[in-house]
């Protein structure tokens, strides 16, 4: 972090998705807080480019300020009672206490540290010029095993989203009518 | 290939033949039950065939036996991982077969809960086989994630959906927390690999031990809600009282025995050098979970929610191990792990079967089994006598090594606690067994027999409760075989 610019950038970002942050806490209409949840995942995505991480930055631009974002609208839009107040403000203090408590700690942790991270001259023989050739190749070359082991995870998330929210009235109806016509296999005689 | 420190990679991917196996048939079992129809499927063939995959797993990663061997510096494959394989998939072929049964009856989806067993099973042997953060962490997600959903699976119950709901938000926070400790890790050690970890740690942390003990706090607080140690406790009564029993009974085994074998793996290998930062926090919360754990089950009256808290009380006793982390206390914290699986398994088959039979869950619905079922409350009292750890039962015997381990390392103290919160659980479980035998049976006092399957895994592990209490020996000399690859 040595030119100007790069600093600007840094806390203008920080200020805008801590700020956020806090908005989503704050603001009282579910709609609000999801706008304010956008606006802090472009803000991280921008800490993200100040890193040199620019997938990462795309793909949290792509996965949470776009598809989940859109998600979490569409939940709300379709979901009954969603617009009431969306929280109560019983724990307010303590948790306000906790959290600032907690915050303090890691940012004492964090800038009390001595971190062996790179800088001046071995920083700038490192080139950084796309990050995505290299995250490929590592994750189904390197870490190909925790790859796989990803797709399988999120292939039973998927199942068992269906799971989750299947529809059980409608699968009692439908396993009547099947075996009213003589076909219903989960209740055949033992 | 080589990696960025230049240590040669080898992509053997026979060596993760096991967890292959395991997976195909998971996707293959979803795939029978949606097709069930089309394909002229019997019911039964779901569970025969998780139990095939899951043998010829078991068989399979008996090849690997005195072998140390690693697939591209992410997974290791020694005693230690074998050992642990062998105990999920069987862990798995006994709930699989014990319960087959009460899923047809009280199960939404079939197909789902065999697969969601035989997936988390592949994420708990890797908890245990890991030689890579990400890796592991990864395999703890496989392994939550089965869970939460397969918490939701009791038909009919709307305490399994608040069951799931709690454990999936509080899990989530957990493996955040556990997450953010293994960052700090990175940042202070430069590696994910725990070969690397240890060396930087031992090597000295150059001014940064702050983040390391913030880390070791933050990894310790998210181990500890996944093997629901006290104070993180919270969740696990609900959870296991709204889970479909089969998947309690998996919880209980399971997914407790992989986070004490991840905390095994970690605090004897990368973290080891870190010993005095972490010493303190594992036997703290070992008191905290011994105490809590045994002295809330005192006024438990769902048996379901009784064997959670006597859960607790025995992840205490395994903390304990931890805490005094050398070859003989990891040995004693395995064979405690072997012994507890058995009794513990063989306490919830039978309360399976009796569900089964009587579909209560209420200690008091147990009155009078001894007449009208003698063999299963026979069965209970066993597994009861031993978890609280009475001798000739497999629970004296292990408890007595992991105390004798305990005491030896330093820590009497801690050892005086665990005996005496022991004796303290004694009077819980003799609860139960009061209600079987000195008690008449409140309604229908006919006698009734298990399905044969009910008998089998009763028979299996009530043989394994007694025999391991008499003669622990085998099972000892595996669990030094597997711990000694530990310690190099």
């Amino acid at each position: 972090m040595e030119s100007i610019g790069i600093i600007v950038a840094f806390w203008a970002l920080a200020v805008t998705t801590v700020g956020a942050a806090l908005g989503v806490l704050v603001s009282r209409n579910l709609l609000h807080a999801i706008f304010f949840l956008i606006t802090s995942f472009l803000g991280m995505a921008g800490l993200f480019i100040t890193l040199s991480a620019d997938f990462i930055a795309a793909a949290q631009v792509l996965i949470y300020a776009g598809a989940i974002s859109v998600l979490l609208v569409f939940a709300m839009m379709l979901t009954p009672l969603a617009s009431r107040d969306n929280a109560n403000s019983l724990y307010l203090a303590p948790g306000a206490l906790a959290g600032l408590g907690l915050a303090a700690i890691v940012g004492f942790v964090a800038v009390d540290t001595p971190w062996a991270e790179l800088a001046g001259s071995t920083l700038a023989e490192r080139s950084f010029p796309d990050t995505v050739r290299t995250i490929g190749a590592q994750l189904i070359g390197r870490y190909v095993l925790a790859f796989e082991l990803a797709s399988v995870l999120l292939l039973f998330a998927l199942i068992g989203a269906v799971v989750l929210v299947h529809d059980r009235a409608a699968e009692r109806g439908a396993a009547a009518a099947a075996e009213e016509a003589g076909t219903g296999p989960r209740e055949e005689a033992t | 290939m080589r990696d960025i420190l230049g240590h040669s990679l080898n992509f053997q991917y026979e060596l993760l033949l096991p967890e292959i196996i395991i997976a195909i048939t998971a996707t293959l079992v979803v795939g029978a039950d949606a097709f069930r129809n089309e394909l002229r499927l019997g019911r039964r063939i779901l569970p025969w065939l998780s139990v095939i995959g899951l043998v010829a797993a078991l068989v399979v990663s008996l090849l690997w036996i005195d072998t140390q061997r690693n697939f591209a510096r992410l997974i290791t494959i020694d005693n230690y991982t074998t050992f642990f394989r062998v105990l999920f998939t069987a862990t798995a072929i006994v709930v699989i077969v014990g319960s087959h049964e009460y899923v047809e009856r009280h199960i939404g989806h079939i197909g789902e809960f065999y697969a969601l067993i035989l997936l988390s099973t592949v994420g708990a042997i890797y908890m245990a086989a890991a030689r890579d953060l990400l890796t592991a962490y990864v395999a703890i997600e496989v392994l939550s994630f089965s869970l939460y959903v397969a918490v939701s699976l009791a038909r009919n119950d709307p305490r399994s959906g608040e069951a799931a709901l709690k454990y999936t938000l509080l899990g989530g926070v957990a493996s955040a927390m556990l997450l953010y400790g293994l960052s700090l890790l990175y940042g202070v050690a430069g590696s994910t690999q725990y070969t690397e970890i240890s060396g930087a740690l031992a090597a000295g942390t150059g001014g940064m031990t702050l983040p390391l003990i913030l880390g070791l706090v933050l990894i310790v607080a998210g181990l500890g809600f996944k093997a629901s140690a006290v104070p993180f406790h919270m969740y696990t009564p609900d959870a296991y009282e709204g889970a479909p029993l089969p998947i309690t009974a998996y919880i209980s085994a399971t997914s407790k025995a992989a986070v004490l074998a991840l905390f095994l793996r970690w605090f004897s290998g990368p973290l080891l050098p870190a010993l005095p930062d972490w010493q303190w926090m594992v036997a703290l919360i070992a008191v905290l979970t011994m105490g809590l754990g045994n002295l809330v089950a005192l006024q438990q009256r769902n048996i379901k929610r009784l064997l959670a808290y006597s859960s607790i009380g025995q992840v205490g006793y395994m903390l304990m191990a931890i805490t005094t982390v050398s070859v003989v206390s990891a040995s004693a914290l395995l064979l405690h792990i072997g012994g507890y699986l058995v009794t513990n398994l063989a306490v919830f088959m039978a309360v399976i079967a009796f569900y089964n039979r009587t579909g209560t869950e209420e200690i008091s619905g147990f009155r009078g089994l001894a007449q009208t079922n003698p063999y299963l409350a026979l069965v209970i009292t066993a597994g009861m006598f031993s978890l609280g750890g009475m001798p000739l039962l497999a629970g004296f015997l292990t408890k007595f090594i992991l105390f004798t381990a305990a005491a030896d390392g330093g820590f009497l103290w801690l050892a005086t606690f665990a005996v005496i919160m022991s004796t303290v659980s004694l009077y819980y479980y003799l609860q139960v067994i009061k209600q079987m035998y000195l008690y008449q049976p409140d309604g229908d006092a006919r006698r009734w027999r298990l399905s044969p399957t009910g008998y089998l895994t009763t028979a299996v592990l009530l043989a394994g409760t007694v025999v391991l209490g008499v003669y622990a020996t085998p099972l000892y000399t595996l669990a030094d075989r597997a711990t000694r690859v530990l310690f190099v």
